[in-house]
């Protein structure tokens, strides 16, 4: 096991020699191939392992390099479960989930890493070991150092251990896929409908017929509901979202969440697009739109958090220059656009995300001598 | 490494306080000593300390020219809202306070979204009640509710005791427009879609003032409950009631709230005008709220009425009404201004420990009473784990305070030992201030220095408060001469 004195000491001898890092946790995904100016890898394959599991407590403190496949295993056993479901699947590590603020599905429920972490160990580019937050549920003590590692790719530390929030798996759960019209229109109505339920599913993801398809599913636009409760509830929400589906809503295996999640394969370009839950049938189109010279390309979104994840597949965009591909992620769109993995030389043609003065600070705080995952937020950070 | 060699400051006088007048009027600034005595104290009446001069600005725009005012002038300045607050985190010494709570416009709604944008000195409460036509609300519920500004909810990361089931304020804040100490003006997050880069809404959020002043608020709306049981479960001993909540938090059950009252807070909110029904020989009282849709709500209700007698109640009732409902909640919420009533002054804790270190704790902070002689009042967040051992005491008897403050550190040494926190809820302040270095290393202490100064580099904002002094590095040293160029 790598210890976190360890990977000090790789830290420090790094920012000695000006010899910067590439952090990689299990290397299983999200590497999103994005420009990294390192000189050496620093692995945490190795940093693995649960340190602290006491059920009744529902959190759990890991090493930053434990799959969350692991975490799964351990609390499924006591009936618990990390309502984490990052897109790559559960190969990943708890680290690099928590470094990418990586969520999936489960995030209209539970929300997104930030909302599931409550403390953090890291190691600063100075080579400094330091803690923030603890391992109860609630803490206000000191500066949250938690949330600002969560999503920070590393640049302001090694994350070496994570303490999360667990939850007991209700009594009563399952899928319902219902088939859907996806035409903007009765898109608005049936999104306008969803924010309507109570209580909120699990998820919600309305996926596009490619991917409907991909997931075992009937190949057309499909709206994919994980819902829970006692058994009164879920009959409940099972009964209303029938309603939503035109008297239909049938039950299908939870693997079809999975598949959803592992449906990208290397090479593949992801992005997401969002701006509000009201307006998501306008997002859909906008991303429909974008993706729409691209065979095999495709999409799904959640209505209740207002996101759109558009995919093009490896094979399709190096079909063709480029630019195709580039003109599709900057396609006219009013609201947030995110990339989550693109070729790397498309990362330097796109405008960097901003960073502001704030930003800068805190990176040059947290790791002046630059030598964690230099460029991977970017030109600045 | 004195505290003697911080950055140099200008002085706060009779010129400062008339530069600020021009700003926001002669009627705004307070510069007397006998005005002043009022801005002493924050909820917390051990401390008191007098800022050197007062300031309440009525608009935005006013906020900005004031805090470049004191930029220029290098004054110090403590932020505050209501000054609720329980940890002394908005006590101004000598320093100039900046009164926000006449900030208190809602800027808007968006019920589709279910957001809001609210200034900094609206109260609480009056956010929800704006937001209630559209059948939403905001869920952080401080017990100070009535009285506390979104403004200081989101400096402390208040809680409350629905924050058991819907999150904490940092859960429910969107996006920020922040006034930095040197005068800047920033925006954090975004509302109108997914955020990229550093979570800076959510390092801003907790930082008690010493990060900058929030301008404007963007909030996430919750919708109400279809249906709301109140229970309370009645206990004829402190540790059957602390195993009765481990067994519903391990149930999944998640109920909205799950507080718990001892038998000297039940007998002391009985003997005030805050009165709630509650059994006055009961050992412990639970009050649990679920919440939720009305479908599958009694079937939980029934699972912790049986949860709570297996564990020993003595009886479970469930409010019959929303009068009844909103009586047990009072007695609960107004349980700090029951013990007022008692004696002047209270020792507040605020610790978290791990759930299933309840019923251990509980026995310990009743050992570490009973030794030194002294009454501990528990009314706390037991679903989350958040005590809140209390002391009504009389300050002017020297031998009782001294028992106090020796039982109060060592209770809050028996839950660090636990393995929780100083603080859940209120914040460091200056009265967890002597704690922190107990749980956070002088490397992790530094950290949230260097963090402190990214922000306020002149460290003029809320200065003294959250981290102690000792632990920054180089504290003889600007921060802006030790920062690499950008």
């Amino acid at each position: 096991m790598t210890t976190a004195a360890e990977i000090a000491g790789r830290v420090r001898d790094a920012a000695e020699r000006g010899a910067p890092l590439r952090i990689r946790g299990r290397g299983h995904w999200m590497s999103a191939n994005r420009p990294v100016q390192a000189a050496a890898e620093l692995s945490l394959a190795d940093c693995t392992g649960i340190t602290e599991y006491v059920p009744g407590d529902l959190t759990l403190t890991a090493r930053a390099g434990t799959p969350l496949a692991e975490i799964a295993d351990a609390t499924r056993e006591h009936g618990q479960w990390l309502a984490l479901d990052p897109f790559g699947g559960d190969d990943g590590s708890i680290g690099a989930t928590v470094a990418t603020a990586s969520s999936g599905p489960l995030a209209t429920g539970f929300g997104t890493p930030r909302d599931q972490l409550l403390g953090v160990e890291f190691v600063t580019g100075g080579g400094d070991v330091v803690r923030g937050g603890g391992r109860v549920v609630k803490n206000v003590a000191g500066f949250d150092l938690v949330r600002l590692n969560t999503g920070a790719w590393g640049t302001l530390g090694v994350l070496t251990e994570v303490t999360v929030r667990l939850r007991a798996l209700p009594a009563a759960r399952e899928t319902l896929a219902l088939p859907v019209a996806d035409d903007e229109r009765a898109l608005q109505e049936l999104c306008t409908a969803l924010r309507g339920l109570a209580p909120a599913p699990f998820a919600c993801e309305l996926l596009s017929a490619d991917l409907a398809a991909m997931a075992g599913l009937p190949p057309r636009a499909t709206l994919l509901v994980r819902i829970g409760g006692n058994t009164q509830s879920v009959r409940a929400q099972r009964a209303a979202l029938a309603t939503l589906g035109g008297g239909t809503a049938p039950v299908v295996d939870d693997v079809v969440w999975h598949r959803v999640r592992t449906a990208s394969t290397a090479g593949d370009a992801t992005w997401r697009l969002s701006r509000g839950p009201s307006r998501v049938a306008a997002t859909w189109t906008a991303g429909r739109d974008a993706l729409a010279p691209f065979a095999g390309a495709w999409m799904h979104g959640s209505p209740l958090r207002g996101t759109v994840r558009c995919t093009v597949p490896a094979a399709s965009w190096a079909a063709g220059p480029l630019d195709h591909l580039l003109h599709a992620v900057t396609h006219p769109f009013d609201g947030a656009r995110i990339a989550e993995t693109l070729p790397t030389h498309a990362w330097s043609v796109l405008p960097s995300p901003v960073m502001d003065r704030l930003s800068r600070g805190v990176r040059a705080a947290f790791d002046p001598h630059r030598v964690l995952n230099p460029g991977i937020m970017g030109a600045i950070a | 490494m004195t505290a003697a060699a911080e950055p140099a400051r200008g002085a706060v006088d009779a010129a400062l306080a008339a530069r600020l007048a021009r700003i926001v009027g002669d009627r705004r600034v307070l510069f007397r000593a006998s005005e002043l005595v009022a801005y002493a104290s924050d909820g917390l009446p051990s401390y008191h300390v007098q800022p050197a001069c007062a300031v309440f600005p009525g608009t935005r725009d006013e906020t900005v020219a004031v805090v470049r005012e004191l930029a220029a002038a290098r004054v110090a300045f403590v932020p505050r809202g209501a000054g609720t607050g329980l940890s002394g985190g908005a006590l101004a010494d000598g320093v100039v306070l900046l009164g926000l709570n006449r900030l208190t416009r809602i800027l808007s709604v968006d019920p589709d979204n279910r957001l809001a944008v609210v200034e900094p000195g609206v109260v609480n409460v009056a956010l929800s009640r704006a937001a209630a036509p559209y059948g939403l609300h905001y869920a952080p519920d401080p017990s100070s509710q009535a009285a506390c500004t979104i403004g200081g909810n989101v400096a402390e990361n208040a809680g409350g005791p629905h924050c058991l089931k819907y999150g904490v304020t940092t859960n429910h804040i969107v996006a920020l427009t922040v006034l930095l100490p040197d005068g800047e003006v920033v925006t954090l997050g975004r509302a109108d879609g997914e955020a990229e880069g550093y979570d800076l809404v959510g390092t801003f959020v907790g930082s008690e003032g010493c990060f900058g002043v929030a301008l404007d608020i963007t909030v996430r709306l919750t919708p109400d409950p279809q249906a709301v049981r109140t229970l309370l479960a009645d206990f004829t001993s402190l540790d059957a009631a602390a195993r009765a909540v481990s067994a519903i938090i391990a149930s999944g059950i998640v109920p909205a709230a799950l507080e718990m009252l001892d038998a000297p807070t039940i007998r002391m909110v009985e003997a005030s005008i805050y009165a709630a029904g509650y059994p006055v020989d009961a050992a412990a009282v639970l009050l649990i709220e679920l919440d939720g849709a009305l479908a599958g709500l009694e079937q939980d209700v029934t699972a912790v009425d049986a949860m709570c007698r297996a564990e020993g109640a003595r009886a479970v009732r469930v409010a019959r009404d929303e009068a009844e409902r909103a009586r047990l909640w009072q007695g609960r919420k107004k349980a700090f201004g029951a013990m007022g009533r008692l004696s002047s002054h209270l020792v507040v804790q605020d610790a978290v420990v791990p759930r299933t270190q309840l019923p251990r704790v509980l026995a310990r902070i009743q050992e570490i009473a009973e030794r030194h002689g002294v009454t501990v009042c528990n009314v706390f967040h037991a679903g989350d784990g958040n005590v809140h051992p209390n002391v009504a005491y009389d300050a002017s008897n020297a031998d009782e305070t001294a028992r106090v403050h020796r039982a109060m550190r060592e209770i809050m040494d028996a839950c660090i030992a636990a393995g929780g926190t100083i603080t859940g809820e209120h914040g460091v302040g200056v009265d967890k201030l002597p704690y922190m270095d107990r749980i956070f290393s002088p490397q992790s202490l530094r950290a949230m220095c260097d963090l402190r100064d990214v922000f306020d580099p002149d460290r003029r904002s809320n200065p003294g408060k959250v981290v102690p002094v000792h632990s920054c590095r180089e504290w003889h040293m600007a921060p802006a001469a030790r920062r690499p160029a950008p």
